[in-house]
């Protein structure tokens, strides 16, 4: 039987590190989707600091030195900080899968769960992290007491004594970053004014482990999962929609490749995909013209990563008054925002500049406003715009539904 | 457990690296061990792969630095030169002999990554003014902009950055209408193996326009095209452009993008061809009315691209290693056909003219179209890669091991019946390294139209050992080398060299490849390179280097040449 991601080492990714054709299309944007030479790379990590160790096409090679004992860890010292400087964005691994059929991606997160193993990794920045989770059960360390304040004006069903059709999945940073509290209000607004049967774990909602999946920490994750996992079938969820693309991809796509588990029995939604199928039933129905014109960015876990990116499209295209306008680099050739991959925990300079070029790129479409569904986008994109003094508004999708209803 | 054998680079002087940090900045220096692992490799060269087997240091560089500007080059080289030390100069790439140092000394990976800049396109000149790190995808979609584009690009163009492929000549699929890269380029600012900077065309004469090839004596910059680095670093271009008859972007899928779980699905593939181009597919019963049509096809002038594929298809155009196999076995490709690209330039009816003389050529011939009457399960097949000819994208999607090694050969088509008979039989000799190592030339030949009119076509075989074991790797080294003594046992090839550029070891060890490279460019690094110290070892050995060669070596290659009936060299009387 072959084994689930997180109990697979470098070495079962032997034949793919060998084997690196050196054709460098994980640093390039796929060549039919170049529109402009400005914007052709994909790889932020080695868009930053151009020497090959950082795009994905370095980890393959690296991993293949650390697999036949090439080289120490004291002879490499900065290993690490190369291994956690990617944002774990995924424009590696399509284009590589394209063409080559290997995952430089999840090359760099065994690499990375090697490194957690071995006591070289992760950044002790992401150590705080980690230590918060354990404690919190989130990575913002933040009591569990604060996890549902942002939902004391909604009267939202309590799933974890409640019936509920729909799980309302919140996400540890939509939760417990102030900055961010509209994104899960209007959300659960939205959805109970679409007739949805909507609840929330509220204080007992513990973190996905997307966080700490990313940056190797498989124990941890794990631990986080299979918790979750239990508390799903104890109160036998079927449906979850979520506003963050980390735990989407989680809840979806990783939590089946935990050792040991068996099918999952829920389905998951992000909230865009949600919307869609709300607004596509008649459910939502939008009465309030929003006279924008707004430019889409793709969170990486959610698009690249799940394939989500239409729906976000559909519900901007459904409200009236917006005119979508797009960037260079979208859908699976998106440029990433930076904040994944616990780069904006432990290298936020880095973070931030890549999400200033991304800011860049959406200012050419002639767009007033950028509009995406990551809280981690958001973030990191806020604090772009902050040093930038760039006048462009930053959206969350809930925000212009919200509005336009 | 036993602990592995640690493979360990030789460094710089530190006063050395500390020069060089001035030169470029802290930030654009390194010798982390980490960095310049990946700097060490190797892709489609086998020997490559050995010495990583071999835990051998010597591919293994110093440092690695970034330079950002002609003058930080020279300075760089300057300092090389100063303390003898070789450097390599690199953009990106596989060709594995330009790849990595090849001496057991430190050496200096001079690495463009941020010189990637477009610097100029003129619309009124029809050209571009690049840096060396710009590639065809870059060039081309701000040229397309313009209704202009580079007029042929490789499969593999991110891979492909322009200055690398005027260094090494610059073929590609498509450049039936305007020849190879290398009769394409205008100018040159070159950073000589010693630091000065010599300009190339005619704006090396002072208030002149960069808008010719030529200047006031002999043709410098037909010195520099194939010269692999040897004779310089090429840290400025500039190259023609042609006319762009499609869309300013080019056209997506209609089924939209896919997800890292979904990049399977062969819908994400079929593009449409841009507006003004058209592609056929054709099938032939044998190869001899192939290569007739071949011909006819590349004498009438129409078609940008003309590409014999045979059942390369099989893994150009498959998307898992598995199915790769199950179509090889199956023979799901007709085992001769070959695709023309026309490009309409300027207008529907040159299209359809097109159109009307290749249909007379298939007719005349005996091929069969490939279309939705004649296998349309093959031919949706084959859009996958055939257009990214000209939408810039690589074409290889090489689902199984890596890409090893290539030969190739040049003249007229009927060479494609030679390369097959000689790979038939080093194949038949040696035994294959994986199941495609048949697809290509066995089969049938692969052949590129590469000069308008079909004066020349070349033909190349690939083989795909597993990188993982040494003894496949060493099979496949052998395939080479054998097929490389009987063809130029035949007098027939190998014909890179005939585009300008050729290696090590075959420069010197198979001498019958002609005096040219062995006096004059051995001269000329003399004269270039005093200190030897740009690229040595790629392209040409000094008598030096090559009397340095190991006895071993020299040994084996003789045999390898006598089995291929030519005499043993001596490198002891070597010039």
């Amino acid at each position: 039987m072959e084994k689930k991601f997180f109990e697979k080492t470098l070495e079962d990714y032997k034949d793919q590190v060998w084997g690196c054709a050196r054709c460098n299309w994980c640093q390039n944007h796929w060549g039919w989707n170049v529109k402009s030479a400005e914007y052709s790379e994909i790889c932020p990590a080695f868009g930053e600091f151009r020497f090959f160790a950082y795009s994905g096409m370095g980890k393959m090679h690296i991993a293949r030195a650390l697999l036949e004992g090439d080289f120490d860890y004291e002879d490499a010292p900065e290993l690490a900080e190369i291994a956690y400087l990617c944002t774990t964005c995924g424009a590696c691994e399509i284009n590589c899968q394209r063409l080559q059929d290997k995952e430089p991606l999840k090359v760099t997160e065994c690499l990375r769960a090697k490194l957690v193993e071995d006591g070289i990794g992760p950044m002790p920045a992401h150590k705080g992290l980690i230590n918060s989770i354990k404690q919190y059960d989130n990575p913002w360390m933040q009591p569990r007491a604060k996890k549902a304040s942002w939902a004391k004006k909604i009267k939202l069903k309590d799933a974890s004594t409640e019936e509920v059709e729909t799980l309302y999945f919140v996400g540890c940073t939509a939760a417990l970053d102030l900055s961010l509290r509209e994104v899960p209000q209007n959300t659960a607004q939205i959805m109970l004014k679409a007739g949805v049967d909507l609840g929330i774990f509220g204080n007992q909602e513990i973190c996905c482990g997307s966080p700490v999946a990313r940056i190797g920490d498989r124990k941890t994750f794990v631990d986080l999962a299979n918790r979750n996992l239990e508390l799903f079938n104890k109160r036998g969820i079927k449906e979850i929609v979520t506003s963050c693309a980390g735990c989407y991809r989680v809840l979806k796509f990783d939590y089946p490749e935990v050792p040991g588990t068996s099918k999952i029995e829920y389905k998951v939604y992000h909230t865009v995909e949600y919307l869609d199928h709300l607004i596509k039933q008649g459910k939502l129905v939008f009465t309030k013209e929003i006279p924008l014109v707004l430019t889409w960015h793709d969170p990486c876990h959610l698009g690249r990563h799940c394939g989500i990116y239409e729906q976000p499209r559909n519900v901007l295209s459904s409200i009236p008054g917006i005119k979508l306008v797009e960037m260079e680099r979208i859908k699976d050739q998106a440029w990433c925002c930076g904040g994944g991959g616990g780069v904006r925990t432990a290298f936020i300079e880095f973070a931030v500049e890549t999400a200033k070029k991304r800011i860049g790129e959406a200012m050419k479409t002639g767009a007033e406003g950028i509009v995406t569904c990551c809280p981690f986008c958001e973030q990191n994109m806020s604090d772009a715009l902050a040093q930038m003094n760039n006048p462009l508004k930053l959206y969350d999708i809930t925000e212009l539904v919200m509005r336009a209803i | 457990m036993e602990a592995k054998k640690k493979v360990e680079p030789q460094y710089l002087p530190p006063e050395v690296y500390l020069s060089l940090e001035d030169i470029v900045g802290k930030e654009y220096i390194t010798q982390e061990r980490a960095i310049l692992e990946t700097y060490s490799k190797f892709s489609i060269d086998i020997t490559g792969y050995l010495k990583k087997h071999a835990k051998d240091p010597s591919n293994i560089p110093a440092c690695v630095v970034l330079p950002s500007t002609t003058e930080e080059v020279q300075a760089i080289v300057r300092l090389a030169n100063k303390h003898k030390i070789p450097f390599v100069p690199f953009t990106n790439g596989q060709l594995g002999i330009a790849n990595y140092p090849t001496k057991p000394v430190p050496t200096i990976f001079i690495h463009f990554s941020r010189m990637n800049k477009i610097l100029e396109i003129n619309t009124k000149t029809m050209a571009a003014k690049i840096q060396p790190y710009v590639d065809y995808g870059q060039l081309q979609a701000d040229a397309m902009k313009v209704g202009l584009w580079n007029g042929g690009t490789p499969l593999s163009t991110s891979l492909c950055k322009i200055s690398s492929q005027t260094a090494l000549a610059g073929l590609y699929q498509t450049s039936m209408k305007y020849g190879t890269l290398g009769k394409n380029i205008i100018s040159l600012k070159m950073v000589l193996p010693d630091g000065e900077i010599l300009k190339t065309g005619s704006s090396s004469v002072d208030s002149v326009d960069d808008f010719w090839e030529y200047a006031p004596g002999p043709d410098i910059y037909g010195l520099f095209r194939g010269c692999a680095g040897t004779l310089g670093i090429i840290t400025e271009l500039t190259t023609k452009l042609h006319p762009w008859a499609g869309e300013k972007e080019l056209p997506e899928p209609p089924a939209g993008r896919p997800s890292i779980r979904t990049y399977r699905e062969d819908k994400y593939d079929h593009a449409p061809p841009p507006k003004l181009h058209r592609l056929y597919w054709v099938e032939y019963n044998d190869i001899d009315s192939e290569i007739k049509a071949l011909r006819e096809v590349a004498h009438s002038g129409i078609g940008i691209g003309l590409n014999a594929a045979g059942i390369y298809n099989t893994y150009y155009c498959s998307t898992t290693q598995e199915q790769t196999i199950k179509r090889t076995k199956e023979n799901f490709f007709p085992p001769y056909n070959f695709y023309v690209i026309c490009t309409g330039i300027t207008s529907h009816k040159q299209l359809d003219y097109a159109d009307k003389v290749i249909n007379k050529i298939i007719k005349e011939t005996g091929g069969t179209l490939l279309s939705k009457d004649h296998k349309p399960e093959v031919l949706k097949v084959l859009a996958t890669w055939n257009l990214d000819c000209i939408r810039h994208v690589c074409g290889y999607r090489m689902s199984r091991y890596s890409y090893l090694d290539t030969w190739f050969l040049s003249g007229v088509p009927a060479v494609g019946k030679d390369a097959q008979e000689i790979w038939s039989e080093a194949i038949n000799t040696i035994g294959e390294t994986y199941i495609t190592d048949r697809g290509g030339v066995d089969t049938t030949p692969f052949l590129y139209a590469s000069d308008p009119c079909g004066r020349n076509f070349f033909t190349e075989a690939d083989v795909y050992p597993n990188p993982i074991d040494p003894k496949s790797l060493q099979q496949a080294q052998q395939l080479m080398m054998f097929s490389i003594g009987k063809t130029i046992g035949k007098k027939i090839g190998p014909g890179i060299t005939a585009f300008g550029a050729s290696f090590e070891p075959l420069t010197s060890f198979f001498p019958e490849m002609g005096p040219n490279v062995h006096l004059f460019m051995r001269k000329l690094r003399k004269v270039f390179d005093p200190n030897g110290v740009c690229s040595p070892g790629r392209q040409i050995f000094t008598k030096e280097e090559l009397q340095a060669v190991p006895p071993p070596v020299i040994e084996a290659i003789n045999q390898l040449r006598q089995m291929n009936g030519l005499d043993p060299i001596d490198v002891s009387k070597s010039q």
